[in-house]
């Protein structure tokens, strides 16, 4: 998988890469791109506290073993956990730390400030926003601000994202570097990026003389 | 000058307020916050006439039949006297005026305003002004000079400023204030006053003193102050002959001067402490009426000012003393410093929350005399005079006191009593309530759930919420008869409301675990008493009254016992059967509280634990939480953030626990308990950022603080364990207590912290050894069950510290008598035990039985311990072994936090993703890996019986349990001796056990039954061989009994002679035999079947073998 760590990133190797990856590259990057459904599951790994209103003793499993649940008393689950309890209404969700819009509005305002990209306060924050705000609203304070203020910061992000690329393009350059990137950014620009720079690749090289030519007309 | 301080009334709502008098002095003028001009004649006038002036009005000013108001519309307004028709708008300012005022005339009239102008206004002429710029800031107050010349004017830049009316210029400016950009955020109102008729002087309240400034010259002439006075002068007010000046602080009280000798000839208190904002001298001279930010309306009667005209002459002459003096002290930078440091100042408006909060719920002992008013003369003082009869007296004393030096007048007033201060008692309040003047607070967050109280205009309304839905929906109560108080439990909600002038105090109770339909009743409370606190037990209602009663209730609302408590309540608490009672014992000094506490035991067998033993706190604190651990044990916390716990193993002792202070961040944050569980080891609060009390929203979240004992050197290894084993010692008591008193014990939780402690201690001997200190090592080794003691003395003896061993070995010899002389006791007691808890006496004595698992499972782990500390290797094989033992203990000690059942009434919580132990609903199924069947099986009974019946026929198998052990390990050189005795002594017991090998005898029917239902187990197998030996001993027993006690006794045999004894079942018996022969013959033992230690070593992965079988044959039974 492309970003195991997704914070940081490099869409380096992909313009760089010779035939053997122009080879198959339509079908690969088609392959490689993760649905956001996907980025969402592995988001849900994260864990976020809830204040259960029931009682249960340890559960054990496969990932670990989760609880005591006592009633009243905050304890970390995973967030899909979290959501299943929530619908069934057997817990209320504490918001992590960060959801909190003064903190969310000192993010924006230093993602606005910065050129590169700032480190965001969870890798999985605009999932997890989504997910919580989706179905916890009511255990969320200000929970419009928050939903507004995240959608800043993210198109803030998918902006500068663009833009880097539209520049790593234009200036014909080999490599990039980008970091703090989460793993659904990546994923939104991915499958576009790619196939863009295939068909950027296959049009210059049959504008170079002397180039050889009858490899990609055989394609 | 003596006077009299008539009680306060109700003039105006909350809020700025201002008085005065009208020309002839018959009326008192009032106006307030709710835009009211009210006109008394006279303080007891109860339907005074009112004229609307606008929303809220700021000031007013009366003179000549003439009502000048400032209004929060921004005008200065005049309505007739005592009409009250509008009669025109006099000025307008951009914001609103602060402050108006008349001349002496009545022709001209000065407003300031927060738009920082002065605008005097001819009154005839409204287009007649003067605006009078310069101050930088709103102004506070302004006055005229008598002579019309000139006015003052004080500003929230700081500044006190004369002007000249006609050319509008300022005349000269004062910095004497603290600057401040709102008038509502001026520490004091700094209402300035011209002395009247001479003209002489400006009084300006400047801090705590009045400085006098002389008219013309401008130069400070003088200071008023009064030693006692700590609080910042708010207003200033002449006596119409302009030789007295009143003067009311932030603090509420109330200081006349007389100006001529600069001496306090009158001291008085605001009967609550509030601030007093306005000030008016009636034109008789004879009465002073003042107002507070409460909105309300007090008088002072009876100032004579005659008596003092008479001394007047004779002090002339100390006057330019005086003077001297007060210029040279006048050092104003000084006194601002002072002021600030040693008056902790209040701003006029109500609005710090914190301080407001510890004002008006508990008492803090600050000694602050704002607070000592307030809760001395609190108004239900006066209904149940009874109670506080003491301290009224003692106040009145201080008062009298104070005001008796004053008779001779101009003699200073100083209180006679030096001693110590007695401190205000604290309030009753329910634990785990926020205060109850808050609009929405808690009015209980337990273990259960939470109550919340909304009072304020849209809602009055009670929301009772359960942390566990499974006890009961969330409730929305409609709080019309004005509920104050609130428990609540899993069975019922307890709710009271104080008594009012028509209807009795009442109690009323939701019970909504009621089967019945009718899930409410309610109870009215005789005329006179107040409820004061109440709880909830498990069946049981308690309220304790202002009547030094406490009511008992049954939850479903029947009366039960009454009785009188020693002193007035604080607080009670109830958990299952305990109430829990803590009430005033004497008037604590100092700042200190004298609490008593009751503990009693209401239920079943009624009595009383603790008997009025005083409450320890911490130095100057007071309670600020009690209850109980959801195990039962009491505890409380005071006002320090110190939690104590009650020690029922040093005789009712109370152990500080915790500091929560200690984590606090910063000074001003706070830790609010909510809850205390002994099993994990928890202190559920809920910190609070800069406050005592959390806020109802946002929700807060509850944190989880751990335990500390304030042993000394905990920084040390040594004191860390020490810490740790006495803690552990401590939240170990609830298991005994309860017991006792017939729960359910968890007693994997039990097992687990013995075990623990027996580890620690063992480490701690460990530690000395290395250290030296030997004679530690033996008071270490008293601590230690027989069982450690062994392992003691084995690492003693292997790190060549004979002297220690012996002793060791003395302890250990003390320690096997002990035993032997408790159990035959235990015997005889065993059967009134069992009559008294039978519901529950299956668990208790399965638990005993874990007890004895537990203690050799233990010796294994701390004999690991031993060996690898010695590296004294011994077969590879075993240490293979060890090595694979010590994983499930690993495991065990990395999630100590084990899933605790509260003892009672827990709902049995089903857990769908655990498959293990599933089936079994005891608590002790949570370690399945280790339970065995049988050890349901056998009742304790049986296996003390058991331990007893190898015992008593011998006389004397002192060490049975211990001498397999010593023979084990023959390394062990000082033992030698004694295993010559112990070898002597076990011999009997292994001749005895020698027939129990002969051949089976014919087993009786149901035996063979059983083969056909099943193939034989190995506990079978041995029951036919050994069946005969038990009837033997016990020829009474029927067919069950023989069963368990051949249980008890098969499972005595050592792990491996029961696996021999399993797979002979399974065919296997001849290899299974040589094995078996071998590792006796091995162990050194020589004929002696107990090969116990050795095989205890293989034990835990043995018994693993063993499950099944043991589990088939207890299904067996079961069967049978």
């Amino acid at each position: 998988m492309f970003g195991s760590s997704a914070g940081t990133s490099r869409v380096a190797d992909v313009s760089s890469g010779k035939n053997k990856v122009l080879g198959k590259s339509n079908s690969l990057a088609r392959q490689t791109a993760m649905d956001p459904s996907e980025v969402e599951f592995l988001a849900e790994k994260e864990t976020v506290k809830i204040i259960p209103n029931f009682s249960l003793d340890k559960i054990y499993l496969i990932g670990g073993d989760l609880g005591p649940f006592n009633p009243g008393l905050p304890v970390d689950v995973p967030v899909w956990l979290a959501l299943n309890f929530k619908q069934r209404q057997k817990c209320r969700i504490v918001p992590p730390a960060w959801m909190d819009v003064e903190k969310l509005e000192e993010i924006r305002e230093l993602e606005r400030k910065e050129d590169t990209f700032a480190p965001v306060p969870s890798p999985y924050y605009m999932e997890l926003t989504k997910l919580l705000l989706n179905y916890a609203s009511d255990n969320i304070p200000k929970a419009d601000e928050i939903r507004t203020l995240v959608k800043d910061i993210w198109d803030t992000r998918i902006a500068k994202l663009r833009l880097s690329a539209d520049s790593f393009i234009s200036q014909l350059e080999a490599h990039a570097k980008l970091d703090n990137l989460t793993l659904m950014e990546i994923n939104t620009i991915r499958a576009f990026l790619l196939d863009s720079l295939n068909c950027m690749y296959k049009l210059r090289s049959n504008l170079q003389p002397g180039s050889s030519k009858g490899q990609f007309t055989d394609y | 000058m003596p006077c009299e301080r008539k009680p306060m009334r109700y003039g105006h709502s909350e809020g700025h307020t201002e008085v005065c008098f009208d020309d002839s002095g018959k009326f008192i003028v009032t106006c307030g916050n709710d835009g009211d001009v009210r006109i008394w004649e006279g303080l007891d006038d109860d339907d005074p006439k009112f004229i609307t002036v606008g929303e809220k009005a700021y000031s007013l000013a009366l003179k000549n039949g003439k009502l000048v108001t400032a209004s929060s519309n921004n005008t200065v307004q005049i309505h007739t006297f005592p009409d009250g028709d509008p009669d025109g708008i006099l000025t307008r300012f951009t914001t609103n005026a602060t402050h108006v005022t008349f001349n002496s005339s009545g022709s001209r009239v000065a407003a300031g305003s927060s738009d920082f102008m002065v605008k005097v206004v001819e009154v005839s002429d409204s287009s007649q002004q003067k605006t009078l710029r310069g101050h930088e800031a709103p102004v506070l107050s302004v006055t005229f000079d008598p002579k019309d010349d000139f006015l003052a004017s004080a500003s929230c830049d700081g500044s006190v400023v004369v002007w000249n009316i006609e050319e509008q210029s300022q005349l000269i400016s004062w910095p004497l204030l603290q600057k401040t950009n709102d008038v509502s955020n001026a520490k004091s109102l700094c209402r300035l006053a011209w002395q009247p008729a001479t003209a002489k002087f400006l009084a300006v309240p400047v801090e705590t003193k009045v400085h006098l400034y002389e008219r013309g010259t401008w130069d400070h002439v003088s200071t008023l102050s009064d030693d006692l006075q700590t609080q910042l002068i708010n207003v200033v007010a002449w006596s119409p002959c302009g030789r007295f000046l009143a003067a009311g602080s932030v603090g509420g009280s109330l200081t006349v001067w007389d100006v001529n000798s600069k001496l306090c000839v009158e001291r008085q208190k605001h009967e609550k402490g509030f601030t007093v904002c306005g000030l008016a001298w009636n034109p008789s001279g004879s009465q002073v009426a003042y107002t507070d930010t409460e909105g309300c309306l007090g008088l002072l009667d009876g100032l004579s000012t005659s008596t003092s005209t008479k001394q007047a002459p004779t002090k002339k002459t100390a006057k330019e003393y005086d003077d001297l003096f007060d210029d040279d002290d006048d050092d104003r930078l000084m006194d601002e410093g002072l002021s600030d440091t040693n008056s902790p100042v209040k701003k006029p408006v109500a609005g710090g929350d914190d301080d407001d909060d510890d004002d008006d719920f508990l008492v803090p002992a600050t000694g602050r005399v704002r607070n000592r008013g307030a809760i001395l003369d609190d108004e239900n003082s006066l209904d149940t005079g009874s109670l506080k009869v003491g301290w009224d007296k003692f106040r009145d004393d201080e008062d009298s006191s104070a005001a008796a030096p004053a008779a001779p007048p101009l003699v200073p007033l100083r209180p006679v009593y030096e001693g110590p201060r007695p401190s205000a008692p604290q309030k009753a309040f329910q634990p785990g309530s926020t205060p109850a003047h808050l609009t929405h607070r808690f009015m209980m967050w337990n273990s259960v759930g939470i109550v919340r109280g909304y009072n304020d205009e849209q809602d009055n309304a009670i929301d009772v919420e359960f942390h566990d839905t499974a006890v009961h929906h969330a409730m929305h109560l409609t709080n019309s008869l004005g509920h104050t108080v609130a428990d609540l439990s899993q069975e019922a909600v307890l709710l009271a409301c104080p008594s009012t002038d028509e209807l009795a105090s009442k109690l009323q109770c939701f019970h909504f675990s009621s089967w019945d339909t009718n899930k409410e009743w309610m109870v009215d409370l005789p005329p006179g008493e107040d409820v004061r606190a109440l709880c909830l037990g498990q069946g049981w209602a308690a309220v304790a009254t202002s009547a030094l009663m406490l009511r008992l209730f049954s939850i479903g609302g029947v009366q039960k016992e009454i009785f009188s408590l020693p002193g007035n309540v604080v607080c009670m608490v109830g958990h299952g059967e305990q109430l829990l009672i803590v009430y005033h014992r004497a008037p604590g000094f100092d700042g200190e509280q004298a609490l008593g506490v009751q503990l009693l035991q209401i239920g079943g067998r009624k009595k009383q634990l603790m008997n009025g033993e005083p409450l320890p706190l911490s130095h100057k604190s007071h309670l600020s939480w009690l209850g109980f651990t959801a195990e039962g044990t009491p505890c409380y916390v005071d006002s320090d953030g110190v939690v104590r716990m009650l020690n029922r193993g040093l005789g009712n002792t109370w152990t500080p626990v915790c500091n929560t202070r200690e984590t606090c961040k910063s000074k001003s944050d706070h830790y609010w308990v909510v809850g205390i569980h002994e099993n994990p080891q928890q202190l559920r609060c809920i910190p609070c950022k800069g406050s005592r009390y959390p806020p109802t929203l946002p929700r807060p979240a509850v944190a989880i603080l751990p335990f500390k004992l304030p042993l000394c050197q905990t920084s040390t290894e040594k004191g860390l364990m020490e810490e740790q084993y006495w803690r552990s010692v401590l939240f170990h008591n609830h298991f005994s207590f309860l017991s006792s008193s017939g729960y359910e014990v968890d007693e994997d939780g039990r097992t687990q912290s013995q075990k623990e402690q027996q580890e620690l201690l063992m480490k701690m001997f460990a530690l000395s050894c290395k250290l030296e200190r030997e004679f530690r090592c033996v008071e270490l080794a008293e601590l230690m069950t027989q069982n450690v003691v062994t392992l003691a003395i084995r690492y003693a003896s292997r790190s060549r510290r004979m002297v220690l061993a012996q002793r060791l070995s003395e302890i250990a010899l003390e320690k096997a008598n002990q035993i032997q002389e408790e159990e035959p006791e235990e015997q005889e007691e065993e059967p009134e035990y069992a009559a008294v808890r039978r519901p529950s006496g299956y668990e208790v004595t399965g638990g005993r039985q874990g007890n004895r698992r537990q203690q050799e499972e233990e010796e294994e782990r701390v004999q690991e311990l031993g060996d690898e500390e010695e590296e004294d290797a011994p077969e590879t094989e075993e240490e293979a072994e060890t090595r694979k033992r010590v994983n499930p203990f690993v495991k065990e000690a990395a999630s100590p936090v084990t899933p605790s059942l509260t003892p009672i009434g827990k709902v049995g919580r089903a857990n769908p993703f655990k498959v293990l132990g599933s089936g079994k609903p005891s608590s002790s199924s949570a370690q399945p890996r280790v339970t065995n069947i049988l050890d349901n099986m056998t009742s304790s009974r049986k296996s003390s019986q058991l331990s007893g019946s190898a015992g008593k026929p011998n006389k004397g198998p002192v060490l049975k349990p211990l001498a397999p052990r010593a023979k084990a390990k023959t390394q062990s050189t000082l033992l030698q001796m004694t295993k010559k005795k112990t070898q002597e002594i076990t011999q009997p017991a292994a001749e005895q056990q020698k027939p129990a090998e002969a051949p089976p005898p014919a087993s009786p029917a149901d035996n063979t039954e059983n083969k056909r239902l099943l193939p034989k187990t190995g506990f079978q197998f041995w029951l036919e061989e050994n069946r005969k030996s038990i009837t033997a001993d016990h020829p009474d027993l029927e067919e069950t009994d023989v069963i368990k006690e051949a249980m008890g006794r098969f499972r005595t045999l050592s792990a491996e002679e029961r696996l021999s004894w399993t797979e002979r079942a399974k065919g296997q018996t001849g290899e299974a035999d040589l094995k078996k022969r071998k590792r006796a013959g091995g162990g050194g033992g020589g004929g002696n079947e107990h090969g116990q230690a050795e095989a205890d070593e293989n034990s835990a992965k043995k018994k693993k073998c063993l499950d099944p079988s043991a589990k088939l044959s207890a299904f067996a039974f079961n069967k049978n």
